[in-house]
Order: structure tokens, then C-alpha cells, then sequence
């Protein structure tokens, strides 16, 4: 079917033709764009197109493109959200924010009382004590939930679990050893939470659920896609798989089918094997991709997080005075991986969150390039949240590019302040404005499930660098601007996937995935970004509207 | 509803993890582990089986990322997920009896040991990390990773100088001085392309091992250990044999015999400059092993300081 879409207004990232109210859409992808004026030569050179008005009050965009979530956002909807913030789930309900411990009890209480079988294991996730004034919630608390069944809430940063005394009790936690990843009060008694990933082994191990696992299974990816045509994004990243044998062909057949409305791009988990099985495994994944999946990215996770005190930070390190964070890969061994990769051809995406490991991160693929020259590389570094001037001009220079984590401005922007960075530092954490006045190319990012997928909002935070609590980092050199903005969740992160040629911008040739919004966002401007309303998308030209909207 | 574990109350594996940087030696020494596994049915984690290099008669199969060896142990790889392969190791029946992880060199080791908190079932035996003597000055002022490197140190349970062959000898006596000093408490031994006898390795703070494992090889060569084995006769009280095995430290580095005094019969350990008694329901062999460093007082010396004539 061949289809005129009209709109009330289309912003379509292409610098020839940055506003259009009309789009031709045959065979998956965009035939023209332009005004009304143009449709009676559309019809003459490519008729009869039928015209359709389903849109004429909205404003059509490209596809938005999420260019670092993780799939783990599809699974954890089986359980249940209690974060402090408002969260659409995939079938379009807004679960409210909790802003309480009570409200958390209160809230798994009545899901308790309501269940099937109340002796099954709750889990919850999305949690955040930062927002609490200090109070840490504590396995009495979970137990009002039950104490008869195993309750876990996982945090937000999915590096902190709290459980009940069940849970407890099970793995014994009252005589264990010492640790310092066990919190315990003054008295010495563990008070149910676990850091790093020890409560979730021990929920896990407790409960025999295997809380991660599936994380490819059609379920886990048809409501991941969902929460993603919910916020307009019409391909999306899972940042890293490590896509064990055969997970290849199931992702497919699920991504495939025209009803699922999501292009996937899975970056392979590059250090889940040593680095000459890894290369092959790559270039055996090769020829498993098609139009939907892809399997063109490589990921490393070279440091842990600046809010988890794991970052690799340079001197003065933690504002606080914690210890420097940890590699999560050998500097070496990170050479070795990017230089065999760079070498066989394939993209690599570097999780750096320091700017210590983002500096060693540049000496190994500068390292890499040395060796084995490729001017197209596009090899990027992911969250890259405290990089400076210097370090993105020496992106710029090797060729590099950046994908940050704006989001953090908001969800740990007061954090970064006053615990981890400083006011100083904190002010140019995820400098958008730097890095585009280096030259250096940006995406923006969520990292979904870690905080909402949703791109307007990401827009925002990089937009107007506010707080939750409203409190502004930086100041105008690391703002962006609305179309900088937009132009990052669209044509920036297509660069970053080297899908630029196909999807991104609505132009002639380019594949038909289009977002639908209620409102235009050059004329609502800054602020109203977040607040826009996502009626649905296109992908391939196949229309998915969104639950919990008004056509 | 879904099974909960009555974790407490089953089985117990011990839990070794082994530390230390790219190129110390780790995969040398749990490849020489494995192979001499004694009876014990060993698990061992690893970064990489193709490093192993394990000799391909010892193989009995290989199934996606776990290879079976001829003699009941098992080695799998740990991918990118240590903690989703040990879930996987700790909900196997029957369990292991040890289990060993290599850690990745950058690895926080005590990290690793946390799990053993929460699971009865993991019991940490200890934390063995590699030094590298021709490596060490480079690690020690790493502008990025000396931080790690003296975490790892700080974290050992017992320290092994490896390569000490292929820097001056002088050189290694200087590194282990240096340890000695900064790390008083924690035991040392050389090791040579990983050839240490597992006793020395696991059963750091084991109490039950004692009374399964094989007697120790009795010629130990070429790792820098000496080793001294004896049948002590009559009664011996556990404090006499604490005070005389203390004496030797820094030397000694571990022992274990059957024994009995005026309380009975008993069992002795001592690792990590530890001692452990546990009461026994046997008759004693009186079999006696000492374990330590070439500085230990010779095969006389100690046959008269454990047994002198006349006792
Ligand atoms: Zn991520």
C-alpha cells in the first residue's frame, strides 16, 4: 500500500528540507516529502497514492532511536516497579511514583493480599532510598509486605537489593561472615541490604528464580518493543548480549514479524569470550542479521558507575573521599579486545563512566587505530559522563564518537553535587555543549531499565541540565539547544549505529520509521519537551499506536 | 509455588579464589591444580579454557562452556557473569567439594568472596593472589591500576611469588621482604609455572578435609617448598604442638596431623597462620606433615623439636 501521510507538522532532521507537512510512504520506505502543494506531482509520478488524515493534528519525526537500553527493561516488567518517579509501564499504565518507604510497603502490601498465590516470591524493582532523607528501608519493612514468602525490591541502579527476613533466614545472612557488601546497623545486624550483585545472587539462589535469565525470550522482547513504542523510539539497542548459540534465530523470529514495533540493534557482550573466539563468534552472527535485527555493534563495560562509587575517576577522584572505582576490564586487555576488533571491521561500543577510563580508553583505541588504520570506525564511548574539553577534542581527532548519559542530570544530578563529583565536576557531567562544540558526534541516552527509556525526556535533561530537585549543572556552554536535541535522538544516535544511510531522518530512500507525536517540540520548546505525548509510531511504514492515548 | 532451598541445612563447598594480574600465573596454577585433585571433586570457574590448555587425555568432554575432566573435576567458563555461573555451579547435584575461581585480574577479589556470605553453602577457604615478581615494581606503581594491585595483595589469604625464576634471586628475597613486612600475618610461597602441591593451595581454613585427603607426595621439588612428614607416637597436647609449630613461623606454612593427647584423639590444622583442633572418634595414625620454606630446620632439628627421644 502506497500512503500519503498528512500532518500537522513534520520536523524531518534533513537539513534540505527541515520542515515538511506531508510524507509518501510505498514498500517499507519514504517516497517524498513536502507540502500539499507537492501531491499532485506525487500522484502523476508515482500514483494513485491514497491520502490519509488519521494524522493532520499531529506532528510527525523520525523514528526516535535509543541508542544505549538493554533489554533487562522488557523483563523487569514482570515484576513490579516501585521507583520514586511516575513510570509508563508497556501496555500504557502510569504507575505512580512511591515517594515514601511506606508508599513502597504500602503499595506491595495490597499486591501481596491480591495475588494468585501470595506464597510465590515478590519481587520488586526500581527503587531508589536517595530520595528518602537518609531512611534506608530494612528487611521489617519488606516483611510487612510477608514474611512468609521470599520479597526482594531491587534499586534503581540495579546494584543495591533489599529482602525480607524470609530471605534472609534462607541464605542464613545472621551468621555470615563480615562483608562490606552486607549493610549492617549499629548494632552489627544485617539490615537486608546487599550491595553489588550479592543480593540478587542470594535472591536468586533463595528463591531458585532465575531473576535475569530469558533475557532474549519473545515475552521479554515483545513487552521490551512496547515500552519502547510507548515513548516514540522505533529502534532500539540492547547493550550487550552475549547472545549464546542459537539466541540468534529466536530474537529473529520474534523481531521479525510485522507486528513487532521495534527495529533491534544487539551489541554482542565482546569480552564474553576470550578475544580470537569472540572476533568469530561476531563475524558468525554476521549473516543472521536482516532489516529488524542487527547485529553490528560490539560492547565493553570498562568501569562501573559514578553513583556506585566503581567509576575510574583522575585526581582529586570522589568528591567524598571514597576510594577510586574499579576497572571492570584490564586497561590491557581492552587493547587487546579493540585492536582485534579493529582489525576484523566491526564497531565497538566502550562503557566508560570516569574520565580516567575514558582517557584509557582513548590510548587503547588510539592504540588500535595505529595498528590497523580505518578512517570510519565510529568506534563510541558510552555514558562518558565526566569528559572534559580535552578528551572530546581528542575524539574528534581519532574519530570517535560519543554517546551520554543526559539522563543522570536529572535522576543524579543533586547526588553528583554534593556526594560524588562536586559542584565543579558536576557541572560538566554529560556535556553535551562541549562535545558538539568539539565536533565530536552525540547521541543521548537513558540506559534503560537503569532510569525510564524515553527520549523527549533525555532531550530535556540535555536541554535544560536540571535536577529533580531543580537545581541547574553547568551552565549555557554545556546546554544544547531544542534541534540539538532532537537532531541527538534521531540522526545522532543513527551515526552512532552506522545506520545513518537508512533510518533517522525522514528523507527520500530512508526506511519508513516515523514517530507520531501530539505536539510539536520546536514550537512547545525547552521545558514541555518531557511532557509531549507519544501517540505511536511507524516502523517500516506499519502503523503501531500506543495503548492509553487518544488517537 | 517455586522451590526455596533449605540452603542451611545441605552440603557445604569450599570456596578458593585466585587472584592476581594478567600474566601472574593464575591459569598455570589451577591448570597444575586440577590435575592433581586427589580425590576431591573440584570445580573450577575460569576467564578462558583455551589458556587452560588442559592436556587433552585429562579431558573426558566438553558441552558449551564446561569441560569434564577424566578425574571428576569440572571446568567452566564464566563469560562476562560470574555471578549467573555460580548460581549455576551452586544449583548442580551433587555440589562440588571445591570450587576455585580465577578471578579476572582486575577483579576485587573480596568482592568474589562476599557470595560466600550469603550462601550456607559456600563456605571461603581463602583468597590465594599471585605476585608477580618480575612484574611487581611495574604493577606496584601502575598509574592505573596500583590501586588494585595493592587491594589484591591486602586481600590474600596467602601470597604466591611466581616466576621467581626469572628475576635475580636477590630481587625475589627483596619482594618477599617487602610483603613480609607489610603483610606480617600472610603466609608466602614461590611458585614455579604453577607446580604447588594442592595442600598448600586449598584447605586454608578447612576443619573436615583432614580426614579425607590422600597423604601428601613426599618429594615436593622444584616450587621452593620444603616438606617434612612423621609419625608421632603417644600423647601430644594441642598446646604443646601449637607452641612448637609457631615457632617456626615465618617458615612454616602449613600442617596437619592425626594425633591424640589426654582429651582424646584429635586432628590438627594449620593454615594461614591458624590453628584448628577438632576431636576425633578414630584411633590416631599419629601421621604428622609440615608444609613451609626452604628456611625450615632440617629433617634432625625437627624430628627433635616435635619428638624428641625419650618422650
Ligand atoms: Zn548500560
Amino acid at each position: 500500500m502506497s500512503t500519503i501521510y498528512q500532518a500537522k507538522s513534520i520536523r524531518t532532521m534533513d537539513p534540505h528540507q527541515p520542515h515538511a507537512t506531508h510524507i509518501a510512504i510505498k514498500d517499507r520506505h519514504i517516497l517524498a516529502v513536502g507540502t500539499a502543494d507537492d501531491i499532485a506531482d506525487w500522484q502523476s509520478a508515482w500514483g494513485p497514492l491514497e491520502v490519509n488524515t488519521d494524522f493532520a493534528e499531529r506532528t510527525l519525526m523520525p523514528g526516535f532511536i535509543e541508542g544505549h537500553a538493554h533489554m533487562m527493561e522488557g523483563l523487569l516488567w514482570d515484576y513490579h516497579y516501585v521507583g520514586y518517579y511516575d513510570r509508563e509501564g508497556p501496555d500504557g499504565t502510569i504507575w505512580p511514583g512511591l515517594k515514601s518507604i511506606d508508599d513502597v510497603v504500602a503499595h506491595l502490601k495490597q499486591i501481596q493480599d491480591t495475588r494468585d498465590d501470595p506464597s510465590e516470591p515478590l519481587i520488586a524493582w526500581g527503587f531508589d532510598p536517595i530520595y528518602f532523607q537518609g531512611r534506608r528501608m530494612s528487611a521489617a519493612d519488606l516483611d510487612l509486605v510477608s514474611a512468609e514468602c521470599p520479597v526482594a525490591v531491587l534499586h534503581a541502579s540495579l546494584h543495591i537489593l533489599n529482602a525480607n527476613n524470609f530471605i534472609m533466614d534462607a541464605a542464613d545472612v545472621k551468621n555470615a561472615d563480615n562483608s562490606e557488601f552486607i549493610r549492617r546497623d549499629d548494632s552489627g545486624q544485617p539490615t537486608g541490604e546487599f550491595l553489588g550483585q550479592l543480593g540478587m545472587y542470594m535472591a536468586m539462589r533463595t528463591t531458585n528464580l532465575d531473576l535475569l535469565a530469558a533475557a532474549s525470550s519473545p515475552k521479554t522482547l515483545q513487552t521490551f518493543s512496547q515500552v519502547a513504542r510507548q515513548t516514540g523510539v522505533t529502534t532500539c539497542t540492547d547493550l550487550a548480549n552475549p547472545v549464546p548459540e542459537g539466541a540468534e534465530v529466536a530474537m529473529r523470529e520474534t523481531v521479525e514479524k510485522d507486528s513487532f514495533p521495534m527495529r533491534l540493534v544487539v551489541a554482542f557482550q565482546g569480552n564474553s569470550l576470550p578475544p580470537e573466539e569472540s572476533v568469530a563468534r561476531m563475524q558468525a552472527l554476521q549473516d543472521k542479521q536482516s532489516d529488524k535485527l542487527r547485529f553490528s555493534l560490539v560492547k565493553f563495560v570498562a568501569d562501573g558507575s559514578i553513583q556506585g562509587f566503581s567509576a575510574r575517576l583522575k585526581w582529586p577522584h570522589y568528591y567524598n573521599g571514597a576510594p577510586n572505582g574499579l576497572w571492570y576490564i584490564e586497561p590491557d586487555r581492552l587493547r587487546e579486545y579493540l585492536t582485534a576488533f579493529t582489525q576484523a571491521g566491526f564497531q565497538c561500543h566502550v562503557h566508560t563512566n570516569g574520565d580516567e577510563c575514558t582517557e584509557v580508553t582513548l590510548d587503547a583505541i588510539e592504540d588500535a587505530l595505529r595498528a590497523h588504520p580505518w578512517p570510519d570506525h565510529r568506534h563510541t564511548l558510552q555514558h562518558c559522563q565526566m569528559a572534559s574539553r580535552a578528551h572530546f577534542k581528542r575524539m574528534k581527532t581519532l574519530g570517535v564518537g560519543v554517546n551520554l548519559f543526559s539522563n543522570h542530570l536529572y535522576y543524579w544530578g543533586d547526588e553528583h553535587r554534593a556526594i560524588t563529583m562536586g559542584p565543579e565536576r558536576a557541572g560538566r557531567l554529560d556535556d553535551a555543549g562541549g562535545c558538539l562544540e568539539e565536533g565530536v558526534p552525540l547521541a543521548i541516552h537513558s540506559d534503560a531499565p537503569v532510569t525510564a527509556l524515553a527520549p523527549l525526556f533525555t532531550a530535556w535533561c540535555a536541554v535544560n541540565r536540571l535536577s529533580s530537585t531543580g537545581v541547574a549543572l553547568g551552565g549555557e556552554s554545556e546546554k544544547i539547544s531544542v534541534e540539538q536535541a532532537l537532531y541527538a535522538i534521531t540522526m545522532g544516535a543513527a551515526y552512532s549505529l552506522k545506520m545513518d544511510t537508512e533510518i533517522g531522518s525522514l528523507e527520500v530512500g530512508k526506511r519508513a520509521d516515523i514517530t507520531i507525536l501530539a505536539d510539536d517540540p520546536i514550537v512547545v520548546g525547552a521545558m514541555g519537551l518531557k511532557d509531549i505525548s507519544v501517540i505511536g509510531t511507524m516502523v517500516d511504514g506499519n502503523v503501531h499506536l500506543n495503548q492509553g492515548r487518544d488517537a | 509455588m517455586s522451590q526455596t532451598l533449605p540452603l542451611r541445612s545441605a552440603q557445604k563447598v569450599s570456596l578458593t579464589i585466585i587472584t592476581g594480574f594478567l600474566g601472574s600465573g593464575k591459569t598455570s596454577l589451577l591448570n597444575h591444580l586440577l590435575t592433581q585433585s586427589g580425590g576431591r571433586k573440584i570445580t573450577a570457574l575460569v576467564n578462558d579454557f583455551g589458556a587452560l590448555n588442559i592436556d587433552s587425555e585429562l579431558i573426558e568432554a566438553q558441552h558449551g562452556n564446561q569441560v569434564s575432566l577424566t578425574n571428576g573435576c569440572i571446568c567452566c567458563s564464566i563469560g562476562d557473569d560470574l555471578m549467573r555461573s555460580l548460581a549455576d555451579i551452586m544449583r548442580q547435584d551433587p555440589l562440588p567439594d571445591h570450587l576455585i575461581i580465577e578471578a579476572s585480574g582486575v577483579a576485587d577479589p573480596t568482592r568474589i568472596a562476599a557470595y560466600a556470605a550469603v550462601d550456607p553453602q559456600l563456605r571461603l577457604d581463602g583468597i590465594i593472589t599471585l605476585v608477580d615478581a618480575a612484574a611487581h615494581e611495574l604493577h606496584a606503581q601502575d598509574p592505573y591500576l596500583a590501586d588494585n594491585y595493592h587491594k589484591q595483595i591486602e586481600a590474600g589469604h596467602m601470597l604466591l611469588i611466581s616466576k621467581p625464576d626469572l628475576v635475580e634471586a636477590s630481587q625475589v628475597e627483596h619482594l618477599e621482604a617487602k610483603l613480609r613486612a607489610s603483610h606480617p600475618n600472610t603466609p608466602q610461597a614461590r611458585v614455579r609455572h604453577g607446580q604447588l602441591p594442592i595442600e598448600v593451595v586449598l584447605g586454608l581454613k578447612a576443619e573436615r578435609e583432614i580426614k579425607t585427603t590422600t597423604p601428601l607426595a613426599p618429594h615436593i621439588e622444584d616450587h621452593g617448598l620444603a616438606s617434612w612428614s612423621a609419625h608421632l607416637h603417644g600423647n601430644l597436647s594441642r598446646e604443646v604442638l601449637a607452641e612448637k609449630i609457631t615457632s617456626l613461623t615465618p617458615h612454616v606454612l602449613r600442617a596437619k596431623g592425626v594425633l591424640r593427647d589426654e582429651q582424646g584423639a584429635y586432628a590438627l590444622h594449620y593454615a594461614g597462620g591458624r590453628i584448628h583442633f577438632e576431636n576425633l572418634d578414630v584411633t590416631p595414625s599419629g601421621h604428622f606433615v609440615l608444609i613451609g620454606k626452604p628456611e625450615l630446620p632440617n629433617a634432625e632439628a625437627l624430628t627433635n623439636l616435635f619428638q624428641p627421644t625419650g618422650s
